[in-house]
């Protein structure tokens, strides 16, 4: 039974008066110790994760060790860890929520081998504070008395170290207890392990960054910035409208003086602001970081400045250009920050020549953040000069408002600069992305399929599940090679003659439990990430590319909807929603089935499931899959006929081509014309998914993921609509019908690439989808702008993305709602819903920025070994569709590049094309108008380029050492490119993107050949990789949507 | 500093209990002699006094006398000491008069007030010191007063008070968890046949939510009845060795 005992605490009131407070304490005889060398199992009731059994000691950590080293704490080789309570609280109340939460996250996760135990909350564990004694004795007296208990519970056959910082501590406990070591941390790190370089490094970088802190506080000088204000009096200036706040947002290309800060939540709405708020300098922006949300006041109107519009490169002499920026804009001054968003930031060393102009003290160094938008990092560190070829990780501590820049530590390191791996292990930590294998307890959660130990329908899930291997044709159509199929599809007539359509979606759910291991591991990642040339699966390959993946030919769990239609009009009178089980009969590509629909029987050889029939049943099984694809088509045409006339957006078509060229690693399974069976399937997905967003939200109005496209903002459609007007067409953006309208006759017949760029406009200029959870929004906000649907949600690809699989088991929790049985597992509640859709919404912007950052580091690559001026392929034909001050931007159809180019160079010598039209730099000036350009020399001549002209662009890398290398354009003619063979541009096939891929892959491969003996991997990888490039078209078309604003600050510089 | 956690990850409140373990009861009853009934009770650190007299004639103007029933009256107060900052009116405050009402609606739901019309049964409780459920430890003080002083009822009422914290109803908030501001529930109960005497709730709670926190309060006050059920028979069995039988 509980013994209660008393705690006195003295508090200060905000008189400044003692209060004496006595509070209850519980302390319980078992509390779990999660060891699996507990000798009571029963009586300490283990649930969560156990220490594993093969360490040869257990850790405990020190409250101050915990404070200070948690990041070294955090390294997964370090096994056997015991949190105690008193440490854990001592990091809650004396480091703030951040850190706690990290702690928190570190004890959930399963991957590391780490617990807390409670021993507060135990009777022998717990020791009330003495008198007089102060809390840090306290802190590591209770910890270590709770590591002796321990140490006994565990019948003294596991040796404890307790690692401290406290010397004392050390001389008093030291031997005081046989099998309980107390050292301190880093002597602990140097003897039990000493191959652990890294954490030994980070260990000495924690050190000394704390060293200098101290060292700083003391002789504190000059200040740098303002100081921020108190909490207290931000949040009574936001109320009272004084001050705003907003997401700190800083401009890519000038990153030392523009910052823009977007408004959030109810002060857009009082204040008359529409715009965002320019920050200027780096002395307004006051020691916040790009992507904290930051408190600003606003200067008076005389001070405010305006947004440049000139392209530059990011160098640091701004005042090169003078120019006259737009019109002033809503101009402030940070004055304190709510919430650091501070993440690892990836930097690079100054190189030799730097380290010196630096000055003596080399102690100190500045870094290079990767991204342009952080500013650079002073670490404090001894190894810079070995460090200087790497791409290293470090950490902000701390700004102070005397330093100019912010003080760092150094984690770990990457890899080389411009090796392959270490730059694509650069993207992925920029974006935050950690992809470390599936750990053995995370696998062990998974069924077994092997040729010995075959994987089962089981008995129970038969009786349970409706069974339509015998009744109901299912097949699959997807990209040829496919591996991971989420969807199948069937089609029969009924006995009443009206017809059911039936989609059926792979079963996830049924293997990943909630709150498992890999459920948590899933949700973490939240989708599957494609890089150019790779990709990091969301579920373990055992699930994806097996047991969840509806195969031809063998019984697959699935979720179906079935809806029977009316056998003329195609009205829907039924539906039903259920778990299934499925056989697919076949497995179709797309191609092979645009082929059975056009009648073109030819194509069955090379259908496999025909392969070993006989005649007649062939012809038979043939007749009826010609049917089913025939029928769906028809379907899917209907369907998709009363989606238009709502206005859902044309994107597709053309559009999609020029995204996907950007998206190489997908580009070639799009064909030169998109088939019909592709909008077939698409069309059912979009079916699908309608149909269980309305049944989930009837179910639970309140708590169920949706998504949701809102309507886009008319101000970002006028770049648009100016630039069709230079081609003489007219957009209607006023709805999504009228502008799909508009776009489909805005088609110039001698130029496709015109219509192409429009419709990428107006992707641009559209918001993002987004999931979010329909207790948080208006009904009316549900509403999906691009497919014009009402309600709309995720639901047909749950081995890809976790919103897949949050809804289907909210459908599960519909369905036994309906049928009066108890909902198993507890749903979300809106607010974990909420914060669950931000974190995926989160998670899928990374892994677009990721695809993205990974397709230029590849196209960067390819064009690095060519020389510019030699080699053919560098000069391409480009399209000019967006003019600035100083150049003009430029889109190569060819690559599916898009850049800028300068028509003024830094010496102020601006662009001129002779008679034969070669350009040359001439001093000059450039003029420029709505939509066009002119440059005109001193002497006289002068060339105008318009928007949508064909120009002849050079092909450069801009190589940088600390951030990606750059794409460079160079206008070396203001004709269209001509290809030396006569042949016309539009029949010259674009360059393959995974041509592209795979020769970088191989060159680099060739440099690694020569070095060592790894060879194939990479060559393996690829050909593995190259397996699941398939994705449906329907994906894509999604993706196509999420993509479709990129980050606004983007349209700011270029 | 970061705010207070009020259930840890690991399932601990912030005084170590899970979140259906109430606090430690110890009650004692007829604690005085000139009473017709009364009774102490400790709910963790939350201690009432719980006195009744009656049934007995009306007392000041006879008009209030009911023809069909006895008249509960009942005055709840609270010392000066009992909070962590001294107070300054013992009682006749807002607060006080609204307990003062819950209690009697509880307890005219509880007593059989038919069987004495025209008289009136006094109920006084006194919080000597409040650390959280006040309500549930007045109510709980007053079931046993009223049983010691003999007068019939339907059955025992328990009370016991649930909050609701990221998603888990909590038994028996303590004044920590209470001042945190989150909803807090109470619910009087007339445990054998289940029936609600009084259910109060004054904070905003997703109607989804509901059931589940109202039955965390009704298993916390059948637990209750547990420990009452005991006190009351263990004073019986005193007494009843005092008498001599």
């Amino acid at each position: 039974m509980l013994q209660k005992r008393e705690k006195v605490l003295l508090l200060r009131t905000f008189q400044g008066r003692t209060l004496r407070i006595v509070r209850e304490h519980y302390l319980r005889p078992c509390v779990p110790c999660h060891s699996p060398l507990c000798p009571q199992p029963a009586a300490c009731s283990h649930d969560g994760k156990l220490l594993s059994s093969d360490v040869t000691h257990y850790v405990i950590p020190d409250w101050k060790v915990v404070q200070d080293y948690l990041e070294i704490l955090e390294f997964p080789e370090l096994k056997g860890i015991i949190f105690m309570q008193t440490a854990c609280q001592a990091v809650q109340h004396q480091r703030g929520r951040r850190q706690y939460n990290k702690l928190r996250n570190l004890l959930k996760d399963a991957r590391h081998d780490c617990i807390l135990f409670a021993n507060e909350f135990q009777q022998c564990c717990y020791l009330p504070r003495e008198r007089g004694e102060s809390t840090e004795k306290w802190q590591t007296r209770s910890i270590y008395n709770a590591a002796v208990w321990y140490y006994h519970h565990c019948q003294d056959r596991m040796p404890i170290v307790m690692v401290t910082e406290d010397e004392e501590a050390i001389q008093q406990y030291g031997s005081e207890t046989e099998g309980v070591f107390v050292i301190s941390f880093k002597n602990y790190l140097d003897n039990f392990w000493p191959d652990l370089k890294a954490a030994r490094e980070l260990c000495d970088s924690i050190l000394q960054s704390r060293r200098e802190r101290e060292n700083e506080s003391q002789e504190s000088h000059g200040k740098e910035y303002p100081e921020h204000l108190p909490l207290e009096v931000l949040e009574a200036g936001i109320k009272s409208g004084r001050y705003i706040q907003g997401i700190l947002n800083v401009n890519k290309h000038r990153a030392q003086m523009e910052a823009f800060v977007r408004l959030q939540g109810a002060s857009s709405k009082d204040s008359d602001l529409v715009s965002d708020i320019l920050i200027h300098g780096m002395k307004a922006r006051n020691r916040s970081i790009h992507g904290d949300v930051v408190v600003v006041e606003l200067l008076p109107k005389n001070e405010w400045k305006g947004r440049t519009t000139a392209l530059c490169e990011n160098d640091s002499d701004d005042k090169a250009w003078g120019e006259s920026p737009t019109e002033p804009m809503p101009t402030g001054r940070v004055v304190g920050i709510l919430q650091k968003n501070w993440r690892d930031y990836v930097v690079t060393f100054p190189s030799k020549e730097e380290v010196q102009s630096q000055g003596k003290n080399a102690q100190k160094i500045l870094v290079t953040p990767w991204d342009y938008r952080i500013p650079k990092i002073r670490i404090s560190t001894q190894q810079a000069e070995a460090l200087q070829d790497f791409r290293v990780v470090v950490r902000i501590d701390s700004w102070e408002s005397t330093s100019v820049y912010p003080n760092g530590h150094f984690v770990r390191v990457l890899g080389r600069i411009r090796d392959l791996e270490g730059e694509i292990a650069t993207i992925l930590v920029e974006n935050s992305i950690s992809v470390v294998p599936f750990s053995e307890a995370q696998m062990c959660e998974m069924p077994v399929n092997t040729p010995e130990n075959p994987w089962k329908v089981s008995p129970e899930e038969e009786r349970e599940r409706k069974d339509l291997r015998r009744s109901h044709l299912v097949f699959s159509i997807d990209p040829k090679g496919c591996e991971d199929v989420d969807d199948t599809l069937s089609v029969r007539t009924l006995h009443n003659g009206n017809l059911e359509l039936g989609v059926h979606i792979a079963d996830v759910t049924h293997f990943v439990a909630p709150n498992s291991y890999i459920d948590i591991e899933a949700r973490t990642r939240a989708t599957t990430y494609y890089l150019a040339d790779r990709r990091y699966d969301m579920l373990p390959s055992i699930l994806s590319a097996d047991l969840c993946s509806l195969l031809g030919g063998v019984d697959r769990y699935a979720v179906s909807i079935m809806w029977e239609l009316d056998k003329t009009s195609y009205e829907i009178k039924k539906v039903w929603y259920g778990r299934t089980i499925i056989r697919s009969a076949y497995k179709l590509f797309y191609e092979a089935a645009q082929e059975l629909l056009d009648g073109n029987l030819s194509i069955i050889d090379d259908i496999p499931e025909f392969r070993d029939l006989d005649e007649k049943s062939r012809q038979a099984k043939l007749e009826e899959l010609v049917w089913a694809i025939g029928k769906l088509t028809d379907i899917a045409r209907h369907v998709r006929a009363k989606r238009d006339g709502c206005g859902a957006l044309e994107l597709e078509g053309v559009e999609v081509r020029v995204q996907l060229d950007e998206k190489k690693n997908i580009h070639d399974l799009i064909p030169k014309q998109p088939l019909e069976v592709h909008e077939t399937v698409a069309e059912c997905m979009i079916l699908a998914n309608h149909w269980v967003a309305k049944k989930i939200w009837e179910s639970f109005p309140h708590q169920v993921l949706l998504r949701q496209h809102p309507p886009p903002h008319q101000e970002f459609f006028s770049e648009l609509r100016e630039c069709a007007k230079a081609k003489g067409f007219f957009i209607d953006t006023r709805s999504n019908k009228t502008l799909a309208d508009s776009l489909d006759n805005a088609n110039d017949p001698n130029d496709p690439v015109v219509n192409r760029l429009l419709r990428s406009m107006a992707t641009q200029a559209m918001s993002n989808a987004l999931y979010f959870s329909t207790g948080a929004c208006k009904e009316e906000e549900f509403h999906h702008y691009g497919l014009a649907l009402d309600k709309y949600t995720h639901f047909t690809s749950p081995i890809r993305r976790y919103s897949d699989i949050v809804v289907h088991r909210l459908l599960m929790a519909a369905i036994s709602k309906e049928n009066k049985m108890e909902i198993k597992g507890n749903l979300f509640s809106n607010k974990d819903l909420e914060e669950l859709c931000r974190h995926i919404n989160n998670r899928n912007r990374a892994a677009q920025h990721s695809q993205k950052q990974s397709t230029e580091l590849f196209q960067c690559m390819y064009f690095k070994d060519k020389d510019p001026d030699t080699e053919e392929r560098c000069v391409s034909d480009g399209v000019i569709y967006s003019i600035r001050t100083n150049g003009v931007l430029v889109f190569i159809p060819r690559f599916g590049i898009k850049g800028a180019a300068y028509l003024k160079n830094k010496d102020g010598l601006v662009i001129s094309c002779g008679s034969d039209s070669r350009s040359e730099w001439k001093p000059g000036s450039l003029q420029r108008f709505q939509n066009k350009i002119t440059s005109t020399t001193t002497d006289g001549e002068s060339v105008t380029f318009h928007l949508f002209d064909h120009v002849t662009v050079r092909i450069s890398v801009q190589a940088s050492r600390c951030h990606s290398d750059t794409i460079r354009l160079e206008i070396i003619s203001n004709k269209p490119y001509k290809i030396p063979n006569t042949e016309l541009f539009h029949q010259s096939p674009p360059l393959l993107k995974s041509e592209l891929v795979k020769e970088v892959t191989k060159s680099v491969e060739e440099a690694q050949l020569a070095q060592e003996v790894k060879v194939d991997i990479i060559q393996e990888e690829y050909q593995e990789y190259c397996q699941t490039k398939g994705r449906s078209l329907y994906t894509l078309l999604e993706e196509i949507k999420d993509l479709a604003l990129l980050d606004v600050s983007n349209s700011y510089g270029i | 500093m970061a705010g207070l956690e009020l259930l840890s990850d690991q399932g601990y409140r912030v005084d170590g209990r899970r979140a259906g373990e109430l606090r430690k009861i110890q009650a004692r009853m007829g604690v005085f002699a000139q009473a017709d009934g009364s009774a102490y009770i400790e709910q963790g650190n939350t201690k009432a006094l719980a006195v009744v007299y009656g049934p007995h004639e009306i007392r000041g103007s006879r008009a209030r006398a009911l023809p069909d029933r006895a008249l509960v009256n009942c005055q709840y107060s609270s010392a000066t000491f009992s909070t962590g900052e001294r107070k300054r009116r013992p009682h006749g405050d807002r607060k006080s008069c609204e307990m003062g009402l819950q209690l009697r609606q509880t307890f005219e739901a509880a007593i059989l007030t038919q069987l004495h019309p025209r008289s009136q049964i006094d109920i006084y409780v006194q919080v000597l010191q409040a650390d959280g459920g006040t309500y549930a430890a007045c109510v709980n003080a007053a079931t046993l007063a009223v049983l010691d002083a003999g007068i019939p009822m339907r059955d025992f009422v328990c009370a016991c008070s649930a909050g609701f914290v990221d998603g888990t109803a909590l038994a028996d908030l303590s004044h920590v968890e209470e001042a945190a501001g989150g909803p807090q529930l109470a619910l009087a109960l007339l445990p054998a046949s289940g029936q609600i005497a009084l259910l109060e709730m004054d904070a905003r709670l997703h109607e989804d939510h509901l059931e589940q926190v109202l039955e965390a309060a009704a298993q916390a006050a059948q637990d209750v009845h547990i420990l009452l059920d005991r006190v009351v028979r263990q004073h019986v069995r005193e007494a009843s060795i005092l008498l001599g039988d």
